[in-house]
């Protein structure tokens, strides 16, 4: 009867321990990681080690805000890292015929491509993750073609100021990723879109039931998430100056795996924005962590997959899936 | 399938009306059948699971980690280190098959992230450049003119392939569970097991596909990873009748698949498009190829 | 008459200790007759068939196969020796595979060689198979590329030869259970597959699972029915003159003192209508159903499953469309291609007892709640979900319904089923749409929370919330609804008012 009792007992801290795994997780990851590296390297929490870290992870954290929604909804968005090199592109490229009007250019073009995808998926029935792929595809074909393997340097001074002007210390892209994540935050939990992106994520045949248009609603999520991810793009040229045709598949899987490792699962109809703050900082952190160790960016992606593949298994909500293709 | 012969053939006719002498010249039919066995050894193994209705991506991955594994182990082993590809290939359908199944995570993301860790992997074995790897000539000495020898060095493991698709009862099982998980548990199939068992295969296909593809490719291991090399192997499969969704297709289809892209390829190659738009062409013809097969999915809930 | 083949007596099965599935039931099949056992949801005829296959293992009963004991099976292959074997309901088709492949599905170990299946045996062995048993096809045809019931006829073809593989007794007759074989079929289809099945009738035994009955009536020899985990009645149809009423009654009756009279007046119907069909149709499933659904009234649809009747009230919903008539609600039209969202938006409610589709269980109470009552707990200036208006209105709701949880934020995953049921029918109460739709309201609840949900609803009704029921349980049409149309065979055949309905149903 004791026995019972006991084991009733440390099941329950247990299952507790398990439940909270998924918010309590990611902090200590974060506080592990900066201590590991602080040690390591005693300039990594000065000033300047810092202002390197809201550097790598402002414009991931808009695009990763834009992905979160989409996994939120149980499918997955293969073309961000391609929208957001585009979206880059474009602006370094047309700057100079039409100076800050490439802004809402870039914007539009990625928010038309977020809604081909939700289309594809929607009205097509092409699972997400291969209607994705075949537009990432066509992307970064698109943005070949334009910048013809050349490399671009922007030099519009009112358009780098977006993203380096100073304030408080902090450059303004810090600013503009925290808005856009206390945005988005904000969209996921308190407004009934929010609210309908979990119901179809959580339950699609409910969210059917009630009083949502979900092929629509999905529409809107992938564009929100093209949307996102050509602000990130616009917001990267204007911090990095240049050089954007490096962006490429390379980004996917950090970008995914910031989503995951804040508690995001694919299963969809749980986790947020606000989870993947903390992910973002995990992922970014490592990286501009193992940089300024001078660890290769082949170790870089042997992490991430690893981080990938781990959070995936870790998150997925094994009680509701039968089949997983 | 049927369609798809016809685009063969009326490909070879357009781009041999176009370009008569380019296109049926010595030098194009040798580049047309490198291409085709580089095409068919990466996507031979991966059609296994594609018939489940799932996805390997892992198969550049195993090339490359296997090559890095063949430089370091040749001080040791020597000629045999070549063993470490086809090693690679086993225990990451293994892996990969045995973490789907029962960690059930979508096989898309799960053998993408491990291709991305091999890359990584590969890069830091490598020391992060291409290392040469000396010794294995002799698989691509030349001995018939005109026919690479990797192309003949292939035709064995297509034709096992082949064989095992269609003569044993994996063809029967495998589209089973592609066409109705449910139904294949229902009638007493070990899903799991055969599951399992198609990654396995696509990963002992790919291992040892890529024995061949080492030295054919340039005996050396690479350390990176191209947008086009993963899915030039997928567009083989749709285009040659194995829905991604699974169900039906197989091995032989994704020989017709990788005969008929490689011509388009080469045609649009022989043209003066540029390099980026032939790759953008290359992408909607994957988007275009997978809307097609993808129309027959009813009522079911896709993500 | 026949000699017994197959005999399971005083058969009894709980499941955990709580859900008594079986309550010691004997049923018989004979040689070469189709006996059917019917029952309605959750009468126990799946866990019964289960146990025939091996799937589940009895906690008491006897089995006899020709006369002599024998223990019950361990597995599905151990009751394939046995001669016992089944075809499942629905997903047992696999629609990329060839005829062949499929006919020998699982037994391939039969005819493999070197590794290499001969498959030149196997197609020869289909089609001598296909032809003893009357089914017309080509062997190298796609599953998937065959009419429903030829592909049901493989299914059976399929068992049977599964247990000719696989037993140890060449001789004997095989047992084969059907599933509800006709559920996904037309009425041609139908036709069809019975003509077969009483061909096959010589070569093997059938054991017919179904719960429609002009079926059971036409084609089975002899019936039993199951209710509530007991053989309640068994019937030789080749020698007792019964109609479809009679076995009707003999499964969904019930006592008449099991009927609760209704506390209030009936009101006078109101004038307003809220819907109306005309010759409403879908071909396959219902046919010419018209009615008026005055404002503040319920109208139930009754009959046995397969009549057409949850259709009716799915296409209504919006989750099935209509081939013919017309349907509006009010002044509106409701197209034939709506989705439930847009149906909703015109003032029409789909509740379904399965909590599973309806609710999302990993949200809050208060969360389910307000899904759809959005705009009540938004601000009017900035969409901002107000929180506090969220709970209130939840909290409003738990009291008036008695839902028993610890707080508005509990999980619905943790409630009981007839707690989340409450939730699913608090939702609406806070809709208040004009029309409600009740599918299975009460499916699977206990019985206090039944007369708490019974007595919401009343209310509802009586504010003028127009409904449509659509049930397994007479008693709730009794309790619930104004008028009563009986449905069979997709066609409404007459319309009762509660008191006549008491009366037909009662035993």
């Amino acid at each position: 009867m004791m026995r019972e009792k006991l084991n009733a007992k440390s099941g329950l801290s247990l299952e507790l321990l398990r439940r909270n795994m998924n918010t309590v997780g990611p902090i200590i990851f974060v506080i592990a990681v900066v201590a590991i590296f602080q040690i390591i390297n005693p300039f990594f929490l000065s000033y300047h080690g810092i202002i390197t870290l809201v550097y790598a992870m402002s414009y991931f954290l808009i695009a990763a805000c834009g992905l979160t929604f989409v996994i939120m909804t149980g499918s997955f968005d293969f073309s961000v890292p391609s929208m957001l090199k585009l979206s880059a592109l474009i602006c370094v490229l047309y700057i100079e015929k039409i100076g800050l009007l490439v802004i809402p250019m870039a914007l539009i073009v990625c928010l038309g491509f977020g809604f081909i995808n939700g289309v594809f998926l929607a009205k097509f029935k092409v699972p997400s993750f291969l209607a994705t792929l075949g537009i990432s595809i066509v992307l970064e074909g698109i943005a070949w073609y334009l910048s013809k393997g050349h490399l671009e340097i922007m030099q519009d001074e009112t358009f780098r100021s977006l993203a380096t002007t100073f304030i408080g210390g902090f450059p303004s892209i810090f600013y503009w990723g925290m808005g856009v994540w206390i945005i988005c935050t904000f969209l996921a939990l308190a407004t009934a879109f929010g609210r309908r992106t979990y119901a179809v994520g959580g339950n699609l045949e409910g969210a059917g039931l009630s009083d949502i248009n979900i092929i629509w609603h999905r529409i809107k999520v992938f564009m929100l998430c093209g949307f996102l991810s050509g602000l990130a793009g616009v917001l990267y040229m204007s911090q990095m100056g240049g050089g954007s045709v490096k962006i490429g598949a390379d980004m996917a899987i950090p970008l995914f795996a910031s989503v995951v490792a804040g508690g995001t699962a694919l299963t969809g109809g749980m986790g947020g924005p606000h989870r993947t703050l903390m992910g973002v900082i995990i992922i970014t952190w490592i990286q501009a962590g193992m940089a300024m160790l001078a660890i290769g960016n082949d170790v870089q992606m042997l992490t991430f997959g690893l981080i990938a593949i781990g959070m995936s298994i870790a998150t997925v909500d094994r009680k509701r899936i039968k089949i997983v293709k | 399938m049927h369609p798809v012969i016809i685009v063969f053939l009326a490909l070879l006719l357009i781009f041999g009306i176009i370009y008569p002498g380019r296109f049926f010249s010595a030098i194009n039919f040798k580049a047309i059948l490198r291409q085709f066995v580089t095409l068919t050894l990466f996507a031979l193994g991966p059609t296994f699971v594609v018939v489940t209705g799932r996805l390997d991506l892992s198969y550049i991955g195993v090339w490359m980690l296997g090559g890095v594994l063949v430089w370091l182990f040749k001080p040791i082993l020597g000629m045999l280190s070549i063993i470490m590809i086809p090693i690679t290939g086993i225990a990451t359908g293994l892996f990969i098959g045995v973490v789907q199944t029962k960690a059930k995570i979508p096989s898309f993301i799960l053998t993408l992230s491990l291709l991305v860790t091999y890359t990584g992997l590969t890069a830091l074995l490598a020391g992060g450049y291409p290392r040469a790897v000396d010794g294995y000539e002799f698989i691509t000495t030349s001995l018939i003119p005109l026919i690479p020898t990797a192309f003949l060095l292939s035709i064995p493991i297509i034709t096992a392939a082949v064989f095992l698709m269609k003569c044993t009862r994996i063809c029967v099982y495998l589209n089973a569970i592609g066409s109705n998980e449910e139904g294949a548990r229902l009638a007493g199939i070990n899903v799991d097991k055969y599951k399992i068992l198609a990654f396995l295969l696509s990963g002992v296909f790919t291992g040892i596909g890529a024995i061949i593809l080492f030295q054919h490719l340039g005996g050396s291991a690479q350390v990176q990873l191209k947008l086009d090399s993963i899915v030039w192997p997928l567009v083989a499969i749709v285009l040659g009748g194995t829905p991604l969704t699974g169900g039906s297709g197989g091995p032989q289809r994704t020989l017709l698949g990788a005969i008929t892209f490689t011509i388009f390829y080469r045609g649009l190659y022989l043209s003066s498009l540029h390099p980026t738009m032939v790759t953008l062409l290359v992408g909607i013809v994957l988007i275009v190829s997978i809307i097609v097969s993808a129309r027959g999915l009813k009522g079911v809930t896709v993500t | 008459m026949n000699n017994k083949l197959l005999e399971v007596k005083d058969v009894f099965k709980t499941f955990d200790r709580v859900v008594h599935a079986l309550k010691g039931v004997s049923i018989e099949a004979r040689e070469n007759e189709i006996v059917g056992v019917v029952g309605e949801n959750g009468a126990g005829k799946s866990t019964l068939m289960k146990i025939l296959v091996g799937v589940y293992s009895p906690d008491k009963g006897e089995m006899y196969h020709k006369g002599r004991r024998v223990p019950f099976p361990r597995n599905p292959k151990d009751a394939s020796r046995r001669g016992i074997s089944i075809v499942y309901q629905e997903n047992g088709v696999i629609p990329w595979l060839k005829v062949y492949q499929f006919l020998f599905l699982g037994y391939e170990d039969k005819y493999i060689k070197f590794m290499t299946l001969q498959m030149d045996r196997m197609k020869e062995q289909a089609c001598e198979i296909l032809e003893e048993l009357h089914v017309a096809c080509n062997v190298e045809a796609f599953m998937h590329e065959l009419p429903l019931s030829t592909q049901k006829m493989i299914e059976i073809a399929r068992a049977i030869l599964g247990v000719r593989l696989e037993s140890e007794d060449s001789e004997t007759t095989p047992i084969i259970i059907l599933d509800e074989p006709t559920s996904p079929l037309t009425d041609d289809e139908r036709k069809e597959l019975f003509k077969d099945l009483l061909k096959m009738k010589r070569n093997a035994s059938f054991i017919f699972i179904s719960h429609i009955i002009p079926e059971i009536m036409e084609f089975t020899d002899r019936v039993h029915v199951l209710r509530d985990g007991n053989l309640v009645a068994q019937y030789d149809l080749s020698r007792e003159k019964m109609t479809e009423e009679d076995l009707f009654r003999a499964i969904v009756g019930r006592k008449s003192s099991e009927y609760i009279s209704r506390s209030e007046d009936r009101e006078a119907l109101g004038e307003e209508v809220a819907l109306s069909a005309k010759n409403l149709s879908k071909s396959g499933h219902f046919y010419d159903i018209s009615f008026d659904l005055h404002k503040g009234t319920c109208i139930g649809f009754f009959g046995p499953a397969g009549s057409g009747k949850s259709q009716i009230i799915r296409t209504i919903a919006g989750l099935m469309s209509y081939d013919a008539g017309d349907l509006k609600a009010g002044d509106q039209e409701l197209k034939a291609d709506e989705l439930p969202h847009v149906r909703l938006k015109r003032g029409i409610g789909y509740f379904s007892g399965e909590t599973g589709k309806e609710l999302f269980l990993n949200w809050s109470i208060a969360k389910n709640i307000s899904i759809i009552n959005m705009e009540k707990i938004l601000g009017k200036v900035i969409p901002v979900i107000h929180f506090s208006a969220e709970k209130k209105m939840a909290e409003n709701i738990v009291q008036k319904l008695e839902i028993k949880s610890p707080s508005v934020g509990t999980d619905c995953y943790s409630l009981s089923g007839g707690n989340k049921q409450k939730v699913s029918v608090g939702k609406w109460l806070e809709r208040n749409p004009d029309i409600l739709l009740l599918d299975d309201p009460t499916i699977g609840i206990d019985v206090g929370a039944r007369e708490d949900i019974y007595e919401v609803l009343l209310e509802m009704k009586k504010n003028g919330i127009s409904m449509i029921l659509v049930s397994d349980e007479p008693k709730e049409y009794f309790i619930l609804c104004d008028r009563i149309m009986f449905v069979m065979d997709g066609r409404v055949q007459k319309v009762l008012g509660p008191e006549e309905f008491r009366k037909v149903m009662s035993t």
